[in-house]
């Protein structure tokens, strides 16, 4: 709880300071602490409960999921995890520590 | 008396105008429904299959979805496609049993293919009906996972789609020929 004020409160300063565009207009960057193209992501792998294959990038403050589909638009189901789990590095395209 | 008329003539063309400048306005008005939203610009991520999805950073939110065509195919810069294997070198005309050699090409590929996981996928040309099509496919697509898994290949998918997706146009023997193919997805 401490630290989500501590944040909520360096984003206000932030604000106020004019540091960053609030609301925000360019959705296509992370103009946060670790600044970055949103393209620079890197993905894990989380399996549904259905066991099919999705795309999880947890970047830090943003969490992103994706259906990952083969190329005839099918979702993967690959088995590479059982479902429920996620796997892979998709925790290290940023540098912020996430307590969650 | 000259400039009268000048003057009648110069206050009708004034009000016509007027009332052009107004239906104008009216009708652009009921052209410009108003949509009341804010700007929502994605950018693009690619993800480690090379397809592309819709993304957006909103500050603290974050928002992500496949990019497809309308028709649902998603747009892919490149596949995971790891092998195609042409329906001539591993089938006779009409026939799903593979020949001798052809087993022994595709056991050599997936001993040395390195993934997880395969989908096969089996394609035809368009000679024949398309409901034969689709059953020839997917009786090939079905005799190449049997192979892959003889040699102890993951395979997760086995799918047939008859003529339906060509890779070259049906009009000459070298397009059909290429059409002629089962596909292999490795997923890493």
């Amino acid at each position: 709880m401490k630290l989500v004020k501590g944040i909520a409160l360096v984003a206000a300063a932030a604000a106020l300071a004019g540091c960053i565009d609030a609301p925000k207009k360019d959705k296509t960057v992370d103009n946060w602490i670790d600044n970055k193209d949103l393209s620079q992501l890197r993905a894990g792998i989380w399996v549904d409960p259905t066991g099919c294959d999705q795309w999880i990038i947890d970047d830090g403050a943003e969490g992103y999921l994706s259906a990952r589909l083969d190329k005839y638009g099918k979702p993967v189901c690959s088995g590479v995890a059982p479902p429920n789990t996620a796997i892979g590095p998709y925790k290290s395209g940023s540098s912020i520590p996430d307590p969650v | 008396m000259v400039t009268r008329i000048f003057k009648t003539v110069g206050a009708c063309l004034g009000s016509v105008l007027a009332l052009t400048l107004m239906l104008g306005l009216t009708t652009g008005m009921a052209q410009a429904k108003e949509i009341k939203g804010e700007r929502y610009v994605p950018t693009i991520w690619v993800d480690p299959d090379g397809c592309e999805h819709w993304v957006m950073d909103d500050g603290w939110e974050g928002y992500m979805t496949p990019h497809v065509t309308r028709d649902g195919i998603p747009v892919c810069r490149r596949g995971n496609t790891c092998g195609v294997m042409a329906a001539d070198q591993l089938f006779t005309t009409d026939q799903s049993y593979i020949t001798p050699a052809g087993q022994a090409r595709l056991q050599e590929f997936f001993r040395s293919a390195t993934a997880t996981a395969f989908v096969i996928v089996g394609h035809t040309d368009s000679r024949a009906s398309d409901a034969y099509n689709m059953g020839l496919s997917q009786r090939r697509a079905t005799s190449v996972a049997k192979v892959a898994r003889s040699v102890g290949a993951n395979v997760v998918d086995v799918r047939g789609y008859g003529e339906r997706a060509p890779i070259a146009p049906n009009t000459t023997a070298a397009g059909m020929a290429k059409n002629r193919r089962v596909e292999i997805l490795c997923i890493r």
